[in-house]
Protein backbone atom coordinates (compact mmCIF):
# COMPACT_ATOMS: atom_id res chain seq x y z
CA UNK A 1 0.00 0.00 0.00
CA UNK A 2 1.57 3.54 -1.11
CA UNK A 3 2.67 5.75 1.98
CA UNK A 4 -0.13 8.13 3.15
CA UNK A 5 1.83 11.29 2.25
CA UNK A 6 3.05 9.74 -1.06
CA UNK A 7 2.61 12.99 -3.25
CA UNK A 8 -0.09 14.50 -0.99
CA UNK A 9 1.82 17.77 -1.22
CA UNK A 10 4.04 19.91 -3.06
CA UNK A 11 6.10 22.41 -3.39
CA UNK A 12 4.23 25.14 -4.87
CA UNK A 13 6.04 27.94 -4.50
CA UNK A 14 9.97 29.23 -4.47
CA UNK A 15 11.73 32.28 -3.47
CA UNK A 16 15.37 33.40 -2.62
CA UNK A 17 17.53 37.22 -1.87
CA UNK A 18 20.67 37.63 -3.83
CA UNK A 19 23.42 35.38 -2.11
CA UNK A 20 26.47 37.85 -1.00
CA UNK A 21 28.69 38.83 1.14
CA UNK A 22 27.53 41.61 2.70
CA UNK A 23 24.10 43.01 3.18
CA UNK A 24 22.67 46.04 5.15
CA UNK A 25 19.49 43.54 5.77
CA UNK A 26 18.80 42.01 8.84
CA UNK A 27 18.14 37.96 8.71
CA UNK A 28 14.44 38.52 9.07
CA UNK A 29 13.74 40.79 6.64
CA UNK A 30 16.05 38.74 3.98
CA UNK A 31 13.84 35.56 4.83
CA UNK A 32 10.74 38.03 4.42
CA UNK A 33 11.92 39.14 1.27
CA UNK A 34 12.30 35.14 0.31
CA UNK A 35 8.63 34.23 1.73
CA UNK A 36 7.20 37.67 -0.50
CA UNK A 37 9.29 35.91 -3.62
CA UNK A 38 8.22 32.62 -2.90
CA UNK A 39 4.22 33.35 -2.28
CA UNK A 40 4.14 35.48 -5.66
CA UNK A 41 5.61 32.83 -7.67
CA UNK A 42 3.29 30.12 -6.28
CA UNK A 43 0.66 32.81 -7.66
CA UNK A 44 -0.81 33.10 -4.05
CA UNK A 45 -0.97 36.36 -1.46
CA UNK A 46 0.72 36.12 1.86
CA UNK A 47 -3.13 36.11 3.41
CA UNK A 48 -3.44 32.17 2.26
CA UNK A 49 -0.41 31.80 4.36
CA UNK A 50 -1.36 29.74 7.47
CA UNK A 51 1.48 27.63 8.50
CA UNK A 52 4.77 28.57 9.07
CA UNK A 53 8.50 27.61 9.67
CA UNK A 54 11.07 29.34 10.34
CA UNK A 55 14.62 27.81 10.78
CA UNK A 56 15.85 27.58 14.27
CA UNK A 57 17.84 29.30 15.63
CA UNK A 58 17.33 32.09 13.50
CA UNK A 59 16.38 34.99 14.95
CA UNK A 60 12.66 34.90 13.48
CA UNK A 61 9.28 33.64 14.87
CA UNK A 62 6.51 32.43 13.24
CA UNK A 63 4.95 36.04 15.16
CA UNK A 64 6.87 38.12 13.06
CA UNK A 65 5.62 36.65 10.30
CA UNK A 66 1.99 37.11 11.44
CA UNK A 67 3.12 40.67 12.07
CA UNK A 68 5.05 41.70 8.88
CA UNK A 69 2.94 39.87 6.07
CA UNK A 70 -0.74 40.48 7.93
CA UNK A 71 -1.02 36.50 8.33
CA UNK A 72 -5.06 36.27 9.10
CA UNK A 73 -5.06 33.44 10.73
CA UNK A 74 -1.95 31.01 11.64
CA UNK A 75 -2.97 27.28 12.15
CA UNK A 76 0.28 26.17 12.66
CA UNK A 77 4.25 27.66 13.88
CA UNK A 78 6.99 24.97 14.17
CA UNK A 79 10.53 24.57 14.82
CA UNK A 80 12.79 22.05 13.11
CA UNK A 81 15.85 22.14 14.99
CA UNK A 82 17.89 19.81 13.01
CA UNK A 83 20.94 22.79 12.23
CA UNK A 84 21.52 21.40 8.42
CA UNK A 85 18.89 19.06 8.40
CA UNK A 86 16.34 21.05 9.13
CA UNK A 87 14.96 22.69 5.68
CA UNK A 88 14.40 19.10 4.30
CA UNK A 89 12.97 17.64 7.01
CA UNK A 90 10.68 20.61 7.25
CA UNK A 91 9.15 19.65 4.72
CA UNK A 92 7.57 16.45 6.09
CA UNK A 93 5.96 18.32 8.73
CA UNK A 94 4.41 21.03 6.19
CA UNK A 95 3.44 17.70 4.17
CA UNK A 96 1.64 16.19 7.20
CA UNK A 97 -0.16 19.18 8.12
CA UNK A 98 -1.28 20.09 4.42
CA UNK A 99 -2.14 16.52 3.27
CA UNK A 100 -4.41 16.48 6.71
CA UNK A 101 -6.05 19.54 6.43
CA UNK A 102 -4.17 21.23 9.74
CA UNK A 103 -2.77 24.07 6.68
CA UNK A 104 -3.63 25.02 3.68
CA UNK A 105 -0.15 26.27 2.45
CA UNK A 106 3.18 26.11 4.57
CA UNK A 107 5.71 28.36 4.45
CA UNK A 108 9.11 27.36 5.07
CA UNK A 109 11.91 29.99 5.57
CA UNK A 110 15.70 30.76 6.15
CA UNK A 111 17.40 34.22 6.35
CA UNK A 112 21.02 34.68 7.60
CA UNK A 113 23.60 37.16 7.91
CA UNK A 114 26.39 34.56 8.31
CA UNK A 115 28.83 36.90 6.55
CA UNK A 116 27.75 40.43 7.65
CA UNK A 117 26.66 39.11 11.31
CA UNK A 118 27.47 36.46 13.65
CA UNK A 119 29.91 34.17 11.50
CA UNK A 120 28.52 30.83 11.72
CA UNK A 121 30.90 28.73 12.25
CA UNK A 122 31.99 29.88 15.51
CA UNK A 123 27.86 30.21 16.43
CA UNK A 124 27.81 26.82 17.98
CA UNK A 125 26.60 28.37 21.44
CA UNK A 126 23.30 29.64 20.46
CA UNK A 127 22.66 25.61 19.36
CA UNK A 128 20.91 23.80 22.52
CA UNK A 129 21.71 21.04 20.48
CA UNK A 130 25.48 21.13 21.07
CA UNK A 131 25.39 21.63 24.92
CA UNK A 132 28.16 18.35 25.53
CA UNK A 133 30.14 20.11 22.66
CA UNK A 134 30.16 22.93 24.52
CA UNK A 135 31.29 20.71 27.86
CA UNK A 136 33.13 18.87 26.48
CA UNK A 137 34.94 19.79 23.27
CA UNK A 138 34.94 23.58 22.89
CA UNK A 139 37.94 23.50 25.87
CA UNK A 140 39.94 21.31 24.55
CA UNK A 141 39.80 22.91 21.43
CA UNK A 142 36.79 21.75 18.71
CA UNK A 143 34.43 24.06 18.31
CA UNK A 144 33.61 24.47 15.01
CA UNK A 145 31.47 22.28 12.53
CA UNK A 146 34.54 22.21 10.26
CA UNK A 147 36.70 20.57 13.29
CA UNK A 148 33.66 18.23 14.62
CA UNK A 149 33.31 16.61 11.39
CA UNK A 150 36.90 16.97 10.36
CA UNK A 151 37.38 13.32 12.06
CA UNK A 152 35.24 11.51 10.52
CA UNK A 153 36.33 12.52 7.00
CA UNK A 154 39.83 11.66 8.33
CA UNK A 155 38.69 7.95 9.41
CA UNK A 156 36.92 7.77 5.94
CA UNK A 157 40.26 7.96 4.03
CA UNK A 158 41.97 6.10 6.74
CA UNK A 159 39.66 3.45 5.56
CA UNK A 160 39.06 3.56 2.31
CA UNK A 161 41.88 5.69 0.74
CA UNK A 162 39.43 9.13 -0.01
CA UNK A 163 42.17 11.61 -1.41
CA UNK A 164 42.25 15.62 -0.94
CA UNK A 165 41.98 14.80 -4.87
CA UNK A 166 38.27 13.53 -4.95
CA UNK A 167 37.63 16.52 -1.89
CA UNK A 168 38.74 18.92 -5.10
CA UNK A 169 36.66 17.45 -7.61
CA UNK A 170 33.67 17.86 -5.61
CA UNK A 171 34.21 21.65 -4.70
CA UNK A 172 35.52 22.02 -8.81
CA UNK A 173 32.23 20.61 -9.89
CA UNK A 174 30.08 22.43 -7.62
CA UNK A 175 31.84 25.87 -8.51
CA UNK A 176 31.34 24.79 -12.25
CA UNK A 177 27.95 24.66 -11.46
CA UNK A 178 27.09 27.95 -9.54
CA UNK A 179 29.48 29.77 -12.54
CA UNK A 180 26.29 28.84 -14.46
CA UNK A 181 23.99 30.12 -12.23
CA UNK A 182 24.24 33.56 -11.75
CA UNK A 183 22.95 34.32 -7.85
CA UNK A 184 26.03 33.36 -6.36
CA UNK A 185 28.91 34.38 -3.88
CA UNK A 186 31.35 31.98 -5.77
CA UNK A 187 31.45 33.04 -9.35
CA UNK A 188 35.14 32.71 -10.53
CA UNK A 189 36.47 28.79 -12.02
CA UNK A 190 38.27 26.69 -9.59
CA UNK A 191 41.22 24.65 -10.33
CA UNK A 192 42.66 21.33 -8.20
CA UNK A 193 46.28 23.55 -7.39
CA UNK A 194 43.97 26.41 -6.33
CA UNK A 195 42.05 23.76 -4.28
CA UNK A 196 45.17 22.06 -2.56
CA UNK A 197 46.78 25.77 -2.17
CA UNK A 198 43.86 26.93 0.15
CA UNK A 199 45.07 26.78 3.77
CA UNK A 200 44.64 24.31 6.13
CA UNK A 201 41.52 24.70 8.46
CA UNK A 202 41.15 21.27 9.86
CA UNK A 203 43.33 18.78 8.28
CA UNK A 204 41.91 17.14 5.95
CA UNK A 205 39.06 19.81 5.38
CA UNK A 206 41.58 22.75 3.40
CA UNK A 207 39.53 26.34 3.45
CA UNK A 208 37.64 25.31 -0.39
CA UNK A 209 36.31 22.06 1.12
CA UNK A 210 34.27 24.19 3.46
CA UNK A 211 31.12 25.88 2.85
CA UNK A 212 30.55 29.59 2.85
CA UNK A 213 29.53 32.09 5.54
CA UNK A 214 27.30 34.08 3.27
CA UNK A 215 24.49 36.45 3.64
CA UNK A 216 20.67 35.51 1.98
CA UNK A 217 17.25 34.73 2.14
CA UNK A 218 15.45 31.67 0.74
CA UNK A 219 11.88 30.14 0.79
CA UNK A 220 9.35 28.00 -0.11
CA UNK A 221 5.61 27.19 -0.28
CA UNK A 222 4.79 23.40 0.82
CA UNK A 223 0.63 23.20 -0.51
CA UNK A 224 -1.70 20.29 -0.57
CA UNK A 225 -0.92 18.55 -4.22
CA UNK A 226 -4.64 18.88 -5.46
CA UNK A 227 -4.27 22.46 -4.65
CA UNK A 228 -1.26 22.99 -6.52
CA UNK A 229 -2.31 21.79 -9.26
CA UNK A 230 -4.14 24.76 -9.81
CA UNK A 231 -1.42 27.08 -9.05
CA UNK A 232 0.81 29.18 -10.76
CA UNK A 233 3.67 26.92 -12.00
CA UNK A 234 3.99 23.09 -13.02
CA UNK A 235 3.44 20.57 -10.01
CA UNK A 236 5.93 19.14 -8.56
CA UNK A 237 4.73 17.01 -5.92
CA UNK A 238 6.43 15.41 -2.75
CA UNK A 239 7.39 11.38 -3.78
CA UNK A 240 9.22 10.61 -0.37
CA UNK A 241 10.61 12.58 2.51
CA UNK A 242 12.10 11.89 5.73
CA UNK A 243 14.23 12.94 8.84
CA UNK A 244 16.41 10.61 10.56
CA UNK A 245 18.83 10.95 13.55
CA UNK A 246 22.03 8.96 14.51
CA UNK A 247 22.62 7.35 17.31
CA UNK A 248 24.69 9.32 19.97
CA UNK A 249 22.85 12.38 18.13
CA UNK A 250 24.65 15.31 19.92
CA UNK A 251 28.02 13.98 20.60
CA UNK A 252 30.11 12.49 17.22
CA UNK A 253 32.84 11.22 19.23
CA UNK A 254 30.58 8.79 21.46
CA UNK A 255 28.41 7.70 18.59
CA UNK A 256 29.69 3.60 17.56
CA UNK A 257 30.11 4.22 13.60
CA UNK A 258 31.35 8.24 13.09
CA UNK A 259 30.29 7.49 9.26
CA UNK A 260 26.76 6.89 10.39
CA UNK A 261 24.36 9.90 9.55
CA UNK A 262 21.05 10.20 10.20
CA UNK A 263 20.50 9.91 6.68
CA UNK A 264 20.92 6.50 6.94
CA UNK A 265 17.75 5.97 8.42
CA UNK A 266 15.91 8.47 6.19
CA UNK A 267 17.26 7.44 2.87
CA UNK A 268 15.71 3.82 3.72
CA UNK A 269 12.39 5.83 4.81
CA UNK A 270 12.30 8.20 2.04
CA UNK A 271 13.32 5.92 -0.94
CA UNK A 272 10.54 3.30 0.53
CA UNK A 273 7.79 6.15 0.84
CA UNK A 274 8.27 7.49 -2.62
CA UNK A 275 8.60 3.89 -4.59
CA UNK A 276 11.86 4.88 -6.10
CA UNK A 277 15.19 3.65 -6.23
CA UNK A 278 18.58 5.35 -6.56
CA UNK A 279 18.50 4.73 -10.45
CA UNK A 280 15.46 6.53 -10.84
CA UNK A 281 17.20 9.67 -9.96
CA UNK A 282 18.00 12.00 -12.28
CA UNK A 283 19.73 14.57 -10.38
CA UNK A 284 20.51 14.86 -6.80
CA UNK A 285 20.75 18.43 -4.39
CA UNK A 286 22.87 17.11 -1.55
CA UNK A 287 23.68 18.97 1.70
CA UNK A 288 27.13 20.29 1.38
CA UNK A 289 28.37 21.87 4.15
CA UNK A 290 31.76 20.38 3.61
CA UNK A 291 32.88 18.29 -0.22
CA UNK A 292 33.50 15.03 2.14
CA UNK A 293 29.91 15.33 3.42
CA UNK A 294 28.46 15.09 -0.13
CA UNK A 295 30.83 11.88 -1.35
CA UNK A 296 29.48 10.13 2.07
CA UNK A 297 25.70 11.05 1.51
CA UNK A 298 26.46 9.67 -2.20
CA UNK A 299 27.62 5.86 -0.38
CA UNK A 300 24.38 6.25 1.70
CA UNK A 301 22.04 7.08 -1.04
CA UNK A 302 23.12 4.62 -2.34
CA UNK A 303 24.73 6.07 -5.88
CA UNK A 304 28.00 2.98 -5.03
CA UNK A 305 28.99 0.95 -2.61
CA UNK A 306 30.40 2.05 1.02
CA UNK A 307 33.78 3.51 0.86
CA UNK A 308 33.35 4.15 -2.65
CA UNK A 309 32.31 7.69 -2.86
CA UNK A 310 35.55 8.99 -3.27
CA UNK A 311 36.34 6.59 -7.05
CA UNK A 312 32.55 7.69 -7.55
CA UNK A 313 32.71 11.77 -7.89
CA UNK A 314 35.70 11.67 -10.13
CA UNK A 315 35.61 11.28 -14.16
CA UNK A 316 33.12 13.98 -14.86
CA UNK A 317 30.24 11.73 -13.16
CA UNK A 318 28.48 14.70 -10.85
CA UNK A 319 29.08 16.95 -13.25
CA UNK A 320 26.09 18.56 -15.77
CA UNK A 321 26.26 15.48 -18.36
CA UNK A 322 27.19 13.21 -16.27
CA UNK A 323 25.68 10.03 -14.50
CA UNK A 324 24.45 12.36 -11.59
CA UNK A 325 24.22 15.56 -11.78
CA UNK A 326 24.47 17.35 -8.12
CA UNK A 327 24.33 20.97 -6.74
CA UNK A 328 23.55 22.40 -10.07
CA UNK A 329 22.98 25.64 -8.36
CA UNK A 330 26.54 25.97 -7.03
CA UNK A 331 25.67 24.55 -3.29
CA UNK A 332 26.47 25.95 0.04
CA UNK A 333 30.27 25.32 -1.03
CA UNK A 334 29.76 27.85 -3.83
CA UNK A 335 26.45 29.64 -4.30
CA UNK A 336 25.35 30.63 -0.51
CA UNK A 337 24.31 29.06 2.58
CA UNK A 338 21.13 29.56 3.53
CA UNK A 339 21.09 26.07 5.37
CA UNK A 340 20.33 23.61 2.47
CA UNK A 341 17.15 25.52 1.10
CA UNK A 342 18.68 26.67 -1.90
CA UNK A 343 19.16 23.01 -2.42
CA UNK A 344 14.96 22.17 -2.23
CA UNK A 345 14.65 25.80 -4.60
CA UNK A 346 16.71 23.78 -7.20
CA UNK A 347 15.64 20.50 -7.35
CA UNK A 348 12.01 22.58 -7.76
CA UNK A 349 13.34 24.44 -10.64
CA UNK A 350 15.14 21.27 -12.43
CA UNK A 351 11.92 19.36 -11.82
CA UNK A 352 9.90 22.67 -13.21
CA UNK A 353 12.66 23.13 -16.07
CA UNK A 354 13.41 26.33 -15.24
CA UNK A 355 16.96 25.48 -14.23
CA UNK A 356 18.51 27.94 -17.54
CA UNK A 357 22.10 26.53 -18.38
CA UNK A 358 21.94 24.56 -15.40
CA UNK A 359 18.70 22.63 -16.51
CA UNK A 360 19.01 18.55 -16.89
CA UNK A 361 17.62 17.52 -19.56
CA UNK A 362 14.00 15.91 -19.51
CA UNK A 363 14.61 16.03 -15.03
CA UNK A 364 11.83 13.87 -13.76
CA UNK A 365 12.62 12.72 -10.17
CA UNK A 366 15.42 13.92 -8.40
CA UNK A 367 15.98 13.77 -4.56
CA UNK A 368 17.30 16.53 -2.13
CA UNK A 369 19.15 15.78 1.32
CA UNK A 370 20.17 17.87 4.48
CA UNK A 371 22.57 17.08 7.00
CA UNK A 372 23.50 18.75 10.15
CA UNK A 373 22.97 19.14 13.85
CA UNK A 374 26.58 16.70 14.39
CA UNK A 375 24.79 14.47 12.19
CA UNK A 376 20.83 14.56 11.56
CA UNK A 377 20.21 13.86 8.24
CA UNK A 378 17.04 14.45 6.07
CA UNK A 379 15.48 13.28 2.38
CA UNK A 380 13.08 14.20 0.07
CA UNK A 381 12.56 12.69 -3.77
CA UNK A 382 10.44 14.81 -5.81
CA UNK A 383 8.92 14.41 -9.14
CA UNK A 384 7.55 16.51 -11.97
CA UNK A 385 3.64 15.73 -12.27
CA UNK A 386 2.98 18.78 -14.40
CA UNK B 1 40.95 61.95 31.00
CA UNK B 2 42.63 59.14 28.47
CA UNK B 3 40.54 58.37 25.08
CA UNK B 4 43.15 55.73 24.27
CA UNK B 5 41.35 52.45 23.42
CA UNK B 6 41.99 49.82 26.23
CA UNK B 7 44.21 47.07 25.40
CA UNK B 8 42.45 44.34 24.00
CA UNK B 9 41.51 41.65 26.57
CA UNK B 10 43.04 38.09 25.94
CA UNK B 11 41.31 35.80 24.76
CA UNK B 12 39.92 33.58 27.50
CA UNK B 13 39.59 29.56 27.31
CA UNK B 14 36.00 28.41 26.79
CA UNK B 15 35.67 26.23 30.10
CA UNK B 16 33.21 23.67 30.87
CA UNK B 17 29.85 24.35 32.73
CA UNK B 18 29.05 20.99 34.48
CA UNK B 19 25.91 19.55 35.22
CA UNK B 20 24.48 18.14 38.11
CA UNK B 21 24.99 14.59 36.22
CA UNK B 22 28.54 15.92 34.90
CA UNK B 23 29.81 17.22 38.07
CA UNK B 24 31.35 13.68 39.22
CA UNK B 25 32.86 13.81 36.21
CA UNK B 26 34.90 16.84 36.42
CA UNK B 27 35.91 16.39 40.07
CA UNK B 28 37.71 13.61 38.99
CA UNK B 29 39.67 15.15 36.62
CA UNK B 30 40.87 17.98 38.58
CA UNK B 31 41.74 15.27 41.64
CA UNK B 32 43.75 13.57 38.30
CA UNK B 33 41.41 10.66 38.08
CA UNK B 34 39.23 9.63 34.76
CA UNK B 35 36.12 9.26 36.18
CA UNK B 36 33.08 7.35 34.19
CA UNK B 37 29.46 6.82 35.13
CA UNK B 38 28.43 3.09 35.25
CA UNK B 39 24.58 1.97 35.64
CA UNK B 40 24.04 0.63 39.03
CA UNK B 41 21.30 -1.90 37.88
CA UNK B 42 23.06 -3.42 34.43
CA UNK B 43 26.64 -2.21 35.01
CA UNK B 44 27.12 -1.04 31.60
CA UNK B 45 29.18 2.16 31.43
CA UNK B 46 28.00 5.21 29.41
CA UNK B 47 29.72 8.92 28.47
CA UNK B 48 29.00 11.68 28.25
CA UNK B 49 26.74 11.62 31.46
CA UNK B 50 23.29 11.60 31.69
CA UNK B 51 20.30 10.59 33.92
CA UNK B 52 18.90 7.48 32.25
CA UNK B 53 20.73 4.24 31.34
CA UNK B 54 19.33 3.97 27.54
CA UNK B 55 19.96 0.00 28.15
CA UNK B 56 18.22 -0.77 31.18
CA UNK B 57 16.51 2.54 31.99
CA UNK B 58 17.58 2.47 35.16
CA UNK B 59 18.24 6.29 36.78
CA UNK B 60 20.36 4.98 39.33
CA UNK B 61 24.27 5.07 38.33
CA UNK B 62 28.00 5.13 40.48
CA UNK B 63 31.02 6.49 38.95
CA UNK B 64 34.08 4.84 39.09
CA UNK B 65 37.87 5.29 38.45
CA UNK B 66 38.44 4.19 34.67
CA UNK B 67 41.85 3.02 32.88
CA UNK B 68 43.88 5.77 31.26
CA UNK B 69 44.75 3.82 28.07
CA UNK B 70 42.87 3.93 24.78
CA UNK B 71 43.72 3.52 20.80
CA UNK B 72 43.52 6.27 18.29
CA UNK B 73 39.82 5.79 16.54
CA UNK B 74 40.31 9.32 14.30
CA UNK B 75 42.08 12.67 14.65
CA UNK B 76 41.79 16.25 12.84
CA UNK B 77 44.82 18.53 13.18
CA UNK B 78 43.53 22.27 13.82
CA UNK B 79 44.85 24.76 12.08
CA UNK B 80 42.19 27.73 11.84
CA UNK B 81 41.86 29.48 15.84
CA UNK B 82 37.92 29.30 15.36
CA UNK B 83 38.58 30.89 18.99
CA UNK B 84 41.75 32.97 19.19
CA UNK B 85 42.53 31.31 22.78
CA UNK B 86 43.97 28.06 20.75
CA UNK B 87 45.89 30.88 17.71
CA UNK B 88 49.08 30.20 20.10
CA UNK B 89 48.51 26.31 20.18
CA UNK B 90 47.56 26.02 16.56
CA UNK B 91 48.33 23.75 14.80
CA UNK B 92 47.64 21.31 17.28
CA UNK B 93 46.36 17.75 16.86
CA UNK B 94 42.84 16.55 18.65
CA UNK B 95 42.87 12.50 18.57
CA UNK B 96 39.36 10.50 19.13
CA UNK B 97 40.39 8.01 21.42
CA UNK B 98 38.45 4.66 22.01
CA UNK B 99 39.48 4.68 25.90
CA UNK B 100 39.81 0.92 26.81
CA UNK B 101 36.98 1.85 29.58
CA UNK B 102 34.52 1.30 26.17
CA UNK B 103 33.88 5.12 25.62
CA UNK B 104 35.49 8.10 23.72
CA UNK B 105 37.22 10.80 24.74
CA UNK B 106 38.10 13.65 22.32
CA UNK B 107 41.94 15.39 23.56
CA UNK B 108 44.53 17.15 22.35
CA UNK B 109 47.69 14.78 21.23
CA UNK B 110 50.73 15.79 22.07
CA UNK B 111 54.27 15.04 21.48
CA UNK B 112 53.43 13.25 18.02
CA UNK B 113 53.69 14.14 14.37
CA UNK B 114 50.77 13.97 12.81
CA UNK B 115 51.89 12.47 9.14
CA UNK B 116 52.49 9.35 11.61
CA UNK B 117 49.35 8.60 13.36
CA UNK B 118 46.98 5.44 12.74
CA UNK B 119 44.23 4.30 13.73
CA UNK B 120 44.54 1.63 16.85
CA UNK B 121 48.03 3.33 18.07
CA UNK B 122 47.99 3.36 22.00
CA UNK B 123 48.25 6.65 24.20
CA UNK B 124 47.36 7.20 27.11
CA UNK B 125 45.13 10.08 29.44
CA UNK B 126 46.98 12.93 31.28
CA UNK B 127 45.95 15.73 32.88
CA UNK B 128 46.14 19.44 32.96
CA UNK B 129 44.87 21.42 35.77
CA UNK B 130 44.08 25.05 33.51
CA UNK B 131 42.49 26.92 36.51
CA UNK B 132 41.60 26.13 39.91
CA UNK B 133 38.52 24.48 39.41
CA UNK B 134 39.06 23.16 36.05
CA UNK B 135 41.24 20.22 34.92
CA UNK B 136 41.44 18.95 31.26
CA UNK B 137 42.39 15.91 29.48
CA UNK B 138 45.21 15.37 27.07
CA UNK B 139 46.99 12.23 25.43
CA UNK B 140 50.39 11.19 24.78
CA UNK B 141 51.68 8.20 22.91
CA UNK B 142 51.93 5.23 25.30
Amino acid sequence: MAHALREKAAVSGIGETAYTRGTQKSGLALQLEASLKAIEDAGLSPRDIDGVVPYFPGGAIAEDFIANLGLPDLTLSLFVPMGGATCVAAIQSAAMAVATGVCKNVLISVGRTGYSGARVSTRLQQFPQFALANEFEAPIGMFAPAQLYAQGARRHMELYGTTPRQFAEVAITIRQHAILNGNVVMNKPLTVKEHHASRMISDPFRLFDCSLESDGGAAIVISAADRARDLKKPLVTIMGVAEGHPESPASIAQRPDLLDFGLVKAAKRGYAMAGVGPNDIDVAEVYDCFTFTVIRQLEILGFCKEGEGGPFVMDGRIGLGGELPINTHGGLLSQGHVVGLNHVIELTRQLRREAGRAQVKDAEVGLVTGYGDMGDGSLAILRRAA
Amino acid sequence: MSTAPAPAALPERPMPTPTRESQPYWDGMREGRFMLQYCASCGKVRHYPRPVCPHCFSMESEFREAPLGGTIHAWTVCHHPFNFFFKAQAPYIVALVDMDAGVRVNAPLRGVDAAGLKIGQKVRLQFEPVSKEVTLPFFVAA
